[in-house]
């Protein structure tokens, strides 16, 4: 007789330390598919003996880390069991005279950052749904990031070491605890992004940068989209050297402007450069943002602060603060030349629908976010709604044709299953494709991670 | 190769140089004997391998086309840049090709507004910068080798440069590539825009050693030069005072560009041959490279020199001038060069420490020396780490090559204790293949070995390389497999 897999992992966690009843499990639930059995271990070796009983049996298993980000990737084929990283969250160590710091991977990133902040150090990385407890193992597998990645890059630069439990149950790690390391493939950059796929990533090991001592953000806005670029191109090809360039759309900064009583001019797109450095190279910097985007006619406020912690803070949380029944999320790179025709056809493209977008884009990374709004909620089809998802469905569709004319990609961030079921998330991958399926089949043979999410 | 066929006809290395023939040219193949010495190895020269042929192909499918032929015959192939790597990447296997890349060497495109240049991976690295350089931009990662280097060698070493703290290594600025895999196929990863959905292959392939495909075509990014660069150099009677000034400048929010230390014996070595104007007398010397927009520099150099001050600095000059900033670099940058005069031959160590455990690391290094009874002098990566300690010995004198290796894994052993690395950026290849055990255990070994699977199932793509010990794919695959009950059983099989 063999053994009932899912008794086998619920011995290995403990009774304390799952959930099993039908009501508890609708959370946990990805995409509409609700999983047998939620587990929460402790230990690294607890996952391990997890995933060799699951490639055993040949369970599905979705690692789970704040779940905020549950939605990227296409609807998952199956999920029986999802492995929670939750009690993951030690902070292992932290030499602040090496810059170096070692946490477990369900650690979240707002509890990460108090701890460096405490030397006066910070992880250079400013994802959306920090707020929301998004865990460190969750933004290394999604990969995602924020505009201070003009400055600083994504996970990529920041990870240098790794630790993960591939789908056989062996423990594994890459990588090293020092900055620079070429001993061995790059293992951490292969995780980056990887979704869950190809192993539980139980650790990680990161650069970290000293706080700056000042930061200021201009914020200026423009009658339209060729004076903002030809303002945006000047700041890139100047001496000036910003943590963050970010665009936005009227709605967006509408929207935001709205919620913190900012004096600006309705209507226009935004410009918000952030400068980051000491007191006196910040104001100097400052000026010459000011006055380059005088000389366009733009016009502008300073902000200093709490106003511009909170500024950024929207500017990253906005999309993601429209319910998910009535949001589709997506993400396009581009060449920053590209920027301003993109742009321009996203908004064209949802108005002549009467969809409602917010967009924000990293203009010096050639990086756009836009969130399309729904009036009723999608999933309760019935008439219109239907309708409503048709029309994001050919504008995510339209946009991808574009975009990808242009060499660049586009994909899904998050959207409701009806849309995910209508076009892909990820889009094309290139030519190769190939290789990535191999990397699946050699690492994960039985396709027990995350099947049919990713690659 | 344990897969070459024992029929092979006495004749076969001629008659498959004749087909490599057929596919480039006579001008594209090298066979004769007085000519092959140039690529019998590279950088380290302790090791020499004749290949059967070099070819030197001009496109991409010049490559695809001879690695087809190598697919078919199961003849295994090793890349070469410039032959300068240090790490013994680029040594030839015996019965295989090298193919070097170094006809393919046009700058294909250079897109100023969007940060971008594509060039063939042939491309010396100083020629991209150069290529740039009057629009105002320039290429970061700059390995002392930058005037012979390739671009090439660069991705498959991840090679850095003295302004990698600030700027990243070649990894942090390749964007894209295109690669013949080893079976022939041409394929693109990244691009010139970022974030390519599916997995990092780029990432995967930037410091992969040569070992998972030849790079034909290359994108990178290419950055504003910055508006003003300040160069001090601060002498220290004791080698720990000017490690503590490093995590002293970090600590008061500043990352310079480039944190360099050198000891008193590659202090004195360099005097002799370049006359930087370095205080021969100092136990050690730290420069330290601001760069940024004016106002930033002139706010950071009075926080620096303090720090410098309260570390007991004997001495501290911020160059005057461009003039003096070449001078203070020329020292560091012929540093290797210059152990030429004091010793007939020098063997480059290249190790990663936590910086914080320089002064310990230090002492160790010193009792070793003394343990075997030869000179080492440190030169340093002081902001990431990264450890040159140069081993100097006489191969005249039997016996001292062999001491001089074994002092150098003893380095290695030092650094890994600390937590630290065998390598920051020369890479493992021939050299350190068998110190990656240090490093990574059993599990984390097959690890790699599935990636390398996934492009190079035969390992006909530089083998010999970076792995311990020699594996193959089926092997390695059959770990990650657990059998399922049934299969167990006898009544299914997988697949
Ligand atoms: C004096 C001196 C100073 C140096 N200073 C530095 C330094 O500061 N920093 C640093 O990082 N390194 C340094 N190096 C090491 C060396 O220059 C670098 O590793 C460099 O990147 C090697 O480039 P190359 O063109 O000579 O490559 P090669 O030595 O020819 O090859 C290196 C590796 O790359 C592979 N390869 C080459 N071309 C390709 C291709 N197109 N596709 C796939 N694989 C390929 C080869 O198979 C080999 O494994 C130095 C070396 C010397 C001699």
């Amino acid at each position: 007789m063999m053994k009932d897999p899912l008794e086998e992992i619920i011995n290995i966690v403990g009774k304390d330390h799952i959930l099993s009843l039908p009501t508890q499990l609708e959370h946990y639930s990805v995409d509409g598919k609700k999983p047998n059995l939620t587990v929460f271990p402790k230990t690294t070796e607890e996952i391990s003996e997890i995933m060799k009983v699951a490639s055993t049996a040949h369970l599905a298993i979705t690692p789970r880390g704040g779940g905020t980000k549950i939605g990227f990737g296409r609807v998952p084929d199956k999920v029986d069991v999802i492995v929670c990283t939750a009690r993951l969250n030690r902070i292992l160590e932290h030499e602040a005279s090496d810059l170096i710091a070692t946490v477990e991977c369900g650690v979240s990133l707002k509890k990460f950052q108090a701890e460096l902040q405490e030397k006066n150090q910070f992880l250079a990385i400013d994802p959306p749904h920090v707020e929301l407890g998004a865990t460190v193992g969750g933004i290394i597998a999604t990969n995602d990031s924020g505009p201070k990645r003009l400055k600083f890059g994504t996970m990529r630069e920041s990870l240098i070491g790794i630790k993960v439990v591939r789908p056989d149950g062996s423990i594994v790690k890459g990588g090293a605890k020092v900055v620079k390391n070429v001993a061995g493939y790059d293992l951490p950059k292969l995780y980056v992004g990887s979704l869950g796929t190809l192993g539980i990533i139980v650790e990680g090991t990161f650069r970290l940068y000293p706080i700056p001592e000042a930061s200021k953000t201009y914020l200026a806005t423009f009658p339209n989209l060729e004076i903002f670029q030809e303002t945006v191109l000047s700041i890139l090809n100047s001496s000036i050297v910003p943590t963050c360039l970010e665009v936005l759309n009227p709605n967006l900064i509408g929207a935001i402007s709205n919620k913190l009583n900012l004096d600006l001019k309705k209507q226009k797109y935004a410009l918000a450069v952030r400068i980051e450095s000491l007191e006196k190279a910040v104001s100097d910097q400052i000026s010459k943002v000011k006055q380059i985007s005088d000389e366009k006619n733009g016009e502008g406020l300073l902000l200093e602060g709490d106003i511009e912690e909170s500024l950024w803070q929207e500017i990253r949380e906005f999309p993601w603060r429209i319910s998910c029944d009535n949001r589709t999320v997506c993400k396009a790179s581009i060449l920053i030349t590209d920027v301003p025709g993109v742009f321009q056809a996203a908004e064209e493209l949802c108005k002549k629908s009467g969809l409602k977008t917010y967009i924000s884009g990293r203009a010096g990374n050639g990086v756009l976010i836009f969130a399309i709004e729904v009036e009723r909620p999608f999933d309760y089809a019935q008439g219109s709604p239907q309708e409503e998802m048709l029309a994001v469905v050919d504008v995510i569709k339209s946009l991808r044709a574009l975009v990808s004319s242009l060499k660049g990609t586009l994909v899904i961030q998050d959207a409701p299953i009806s849309i995910k079921s209508q076009v892909d998330a990820w889009g094309d991958l290139g030519t190769s494709h190939k290789v990535m399926e191999k990397l699946k089949n050699l690492f994960d043979p039985y396709h027990i991670l995350n099947p049919g999410r990713f690659i | 190769m344990s897969s070459k066929p024992v029929t092979k006809p006495s004749n076969w290395k001629k008659s498959f140089a004749d087909k490599l023939l057929q596919i480039l040219g006579t001008d594209g193949v090298i066979s004769s004997p007085d000519e092959i010495i140039a690529y019998e190895c590279d950088g380290l020269t302790g090791y020499r391998v004749r290949p059967i042929c070099v070819v030197l192909p001009k496109s991409a499918k010049e490559v695809s086309e001879v690695i087809k032929l190598c697919d078919n015959e199961n003849i295994p192939f090793v890349p070469r840049g410039a032959g300068t790597g240090l790490s013994g990447g680029a040594l030839p296997t015996e019965d295989g090709i090298v193919i070097s890349l170094s006809r393919m060497n046009r700058i294909l495109e250079i897109d100023i507004p969007n940060q971008r240049i594509v060039v063939e991976p042939g491309v010396v690295n100083l020629w991209v910068t150069n290529a740039v350089s009057s629009s105002g931009y320039y290429y970061a990662p700059d390995p002392s080798s930058q005037l012979v280097c390739t671009i090439g060698g660069n991705v498959a070493e991840n090679s850095g440069g003295v302004h990698c703290l600030k700027y990243g290594v070649t990894t942090n600025h390749v964007l894209g590539l295109e690669v013949v895999l080893p079976d022939g196929e041409i394929v693109e990863v990244g691009g010139k825009t970022l974030d390519h959905p599916g997995y990092d292959l780029l990432g995967l392939f930037v410091g992969s050693e040569g070992l998972l495909g030849i790079v034909t075509k290359v994108t990178l990014r290419i950055l504003r030069k910055p508006e003003s660069i300040k160069t001090i150099l601060a002498a220290f009677e004791k080698v720990e005072d000017a490690g503590a000034s490093v995590s002293g400048i970090t600590a008061k929010g500043i990352i310079p560009a480039g944190m360099e230390i050198m000891d008193n014996l590659s202090i004195r070595a360099v005097e002799e041959a370049v006359q930087a104007g370095y205080p021969v007398e100092a136990g050690a010397i730290l420069l330290v490279e601001l760069d940024g927009p004016s106002a930033e520099v002139e706010a950071q150099t009075p926080l620096v020199i303090e720090v410098f001050k309260e570390n007991w600095a004997k001495e501290v000059r911020v160059a005057k001038d461009d003039d003096e900033r070449t001078l203070f670099w020329k020292g560091r940058k012929s540093a290797f060069a210059a152990m030429g005069r004091v010793s007939p031959d020098y063997y480059v160590q290249d190790g990663v420490i936590p910086r914080t455990k320089l002064a310990k690391v230090l002492g160790e290094i010193g009792k070793l020396s003394t343990k075997y009874g030869l000179r080492v002098a440190n030169v340093f990566h002081a902001g990431d780490g990264n450890l040159h300690p140069l081993i100097l010995y006489d191969s005249s004198k039997s016996g001292q090559l062999e001491k001089a290796e074994e002092l150098a894994g003893e380095i290695l052993k030092v650094c890994v204790d600390e937590g630290g690395s065998i390598t920051g950026e020369h890479g493992v290849g021939f050299d350190k293949k068998q110190f990656m055990p240090l490093m990574f255990s059993e599990e984390d070994l097959d690890t790699m070995y599935l990636i390398r699977c996934a492009f190079d199932y035969k390992g006909l793509c530089n083998p010999g390389k970076v792995f311990p010990t020699p594996r193959t794919c089926v092997e390695v695959g059959r770990t990650s497999y657990r059998e399922h009950p049934i299969e167990k059983s006898g009544l299914g099989e997988r697949f």
